[in-house]
């Protein structure tokens, strides 16, 4: 009888962990060790010596932009949120959270229309007179297109676990606060801050790795000249050159951009 | 009628305050329905010279209902298979010391963490050996992937927040394991079951890398459609997909928004 609840568990058990260990982790595995080798099937490092002269500057380009987006995701979800937890607005907190269920391809392409040198927001901007559309910039195909576009998505993100953080904090330190005569925004940057750091940070860890990790917004959005996101250059590396060692030699590049999520995953396990 | 100037300003800097917001959410959304009425529209014009339903008429009679279509079929089997393999899994998970538990959730874990593009490249090369690369069922396949990694993570969430007594008592009558786990927890966790589904459901429809590497250029569903469309400036076209690419997820916005949690919805932060 024993035997036999046994084997009904595992019947749901082996195609479950099945799938995931065949489709997710041996080809994680693979792209470790196809990198170091040659298409002729030899150890080698020449696809990271191909990865450090070719792509370095899209690395370093990468890192940036997913700096910046996550600065601008903090910098307003940090206001808004101390905002709303202070006064609290049901309708701005329904309205963010809207990006969360618009899927990437569709923010890449909604993005690229809006920011178009003749797109929506520079004919708003230029109905005010303050730029020329005979020479219009544009925002979109550049590196900030991308940021803003990235932010723009993970706004809703930012703003779910930065408000859960918020809330979390106790009325009663709030109430002290404005006893000392505290306005929203001191509460916010004195009280709030200060005691939801620590969960701030892991959320901007798993922010940042996302947005580095971004593949259809840079996608859609980005340039087809100059400096790229490091998942363009992997997809384009296999479908134009079908050249997996050096994609797979950036895409471990790419995982070791993303260990810090992956350390604090790592605990949350061995913590329990 | 006296008006306080005080309570003036401030009804106006919250007006302002609101207008905002609704630009910053609705201004990128806005050019998708404007760009899709638009049938004729040139610079240096702020907004289309000709508005009308063409557009709309041409692409519903074209391949993106077939598409359409594929995407539910799709979303439609991987919800069904992701909720056989994750419901006692996640039970098991919940209740048992089940050996390697931490390897396992371990396990479930790195695809949260790790970049998807490199793996799900190397994983369509897999597919590709076993001729699944380019079908529905490889692209079932890719999509259940990260959909069971979620799903298992809320599923034994949900069952361990149901209290086990009403289990042990069950058995203490003489059932049996699986006897307490069909006639006791599973209709106790069905509001959490129906909740992952219709997100595991939105995940597949949604889903763009993966598809994109695998089932191109056989398997095209909507959002890589939309992709297509977008990329060969067919803008009229990418904009009405995109806006129906968005009502299953806004419908599910309205169903699900006092249930969302920060911690149950890490899928929708990716890719």
């Amino acid at each position: 009888m024993r035997r036999l609840e046994n084997a009904f568990w595992f019947t749901f058990a082996v195609p479950t962990v099945g799938i995931v260990l065949v489709l997710f982790f041996a080809p994680f595995l693979y792209s470790a060790f196809g990198s170091f080798q040659s298409k002729s099937g030899q150890l080698t490092l020449d696809n990271y010596a191909l990865v450090a002269r070719l792509y370095t500057k899209d690395v370093l380009y990468t890192v940036g932009i997913a700096a910046f987006s996550l600065a601008i995701v903090l910098f307003i979800g940090i206001l808004l949120c101390g905002y709303l937890r202070v006064y609290g607005n049901k309708l701005v907190e329904f309205l963010f959270k809207i990006p969360l269920f618009v899927p990437f391809v569709v923010v890449g392409h909604a993005m690229r229309v809006f920011l178009a040198p003749h797109g929506i927001l520079n004919s708003m901007v230029a109905q005010i007179g303050l730029i020329n559309l005979d020479n219009p910039p544009s925002l979109a195909y550049s590196w900030l297109g991308i940021s803003l576009a990235l932010a723009w998505k993970n706004m809703a993100m930012a703003v779910l676990l930065i408000l859960g953080a918020f809330r979390s904090v106790h009325e009663t330190y709030l109430e002290a606060a404005r006893n000392f005569g505290a306005g929203a925004i001191r509460q916010t940057l004195d009280v709030l801050l200060p005691m939801s750091a620590s969960s701030l940070a892991v959320a901007s860890v798993l922010m940042f790795t996302s947005m580095l990790a971004s593949f259809s917004i840079p996608l859609m959005i980005g340039g087809g000249k100059g400096a790229q996101m490091t998942m363009i250059d992997v997809y384009y590396r296999i479908t134009y050159q079908g050249d997996y060692g050096a994609a797979n030699a950036l895409g471990v590049v790419s995982y070791l951009l993303a260990s810090g999520a992956a350390i604090y995953y790592l605990r949350t396990v061995t913590r329990k | 009628m006296k008006v306080d100037p005080g309570a003036m300003g401030r009804a106006t800097v919250k007006i302002a305050f609101l207008a905002l917001v609704l630009f910053i959410i609705f201004g990128p959304l806005s050019s998708l329905a404007i760009w899709s009425v638009a049938e004729k529209w040139y610079w240096p014009y702020a907004l289309p010279q000709q508005v009308g339903l063409f557009y709309w008429g041409r692409v519903l009679g074209s391949d993106l209902m077939r598409s359409l279509q594929l995407g539910f079929f799709i979303a439609t089997v991987v919800t069904m298979l992701t909720l056989l393999c994750t419901v006692p899994v996640g039970y098991a998970l919940a209740r048992f010391d089940v050996l390697f538990k931490s390897v396992i959730m371990m396990l479930f874990l790195l695809p949260q963490a790790f970049p998807q593009l490199p793996v799900f490249a190397n994983a369509a090369v897999l597919l590709y050996k076993f001729d699944l690369g380019a079908t529905i069922p490889g692209v079932v396949l890719i999509h259940m992937v990260g959909s069971l990694v979620y799903a298992v993570w809320i599923m034994t969430a949900v069952f361990k927040s149901i209290p086990v007594e009403m289990e042990e008592a069950a058995i203490n009558l003489g059932a049996s394991r699986i006897r307490a786990f069909l006639s006791i927890a599973l209709p106790l966790a069905v509001p959490g079951i129906v909740a992952s589904s219709l997100l595991v459901f939105l995940y597949s429809l949604d889903e763009f890398t993966g598809t994109l590497l695998i089932g191109a250029p056989f398997v095209v569903t909507l959002p890589v459609f939309m992709y297509n469309a977008s990329m060969g400036y067919e803008l009229q076209v990418a904009s009405i997909t995109a806006l129906l690419l968005m009502i299953p997820g806004m419908v599910l916005l309205v169903l699900l928004e006092r249930y969302l949690k920060a911690e149950y919805l890490s899928m929708f932060g990716r890719i």
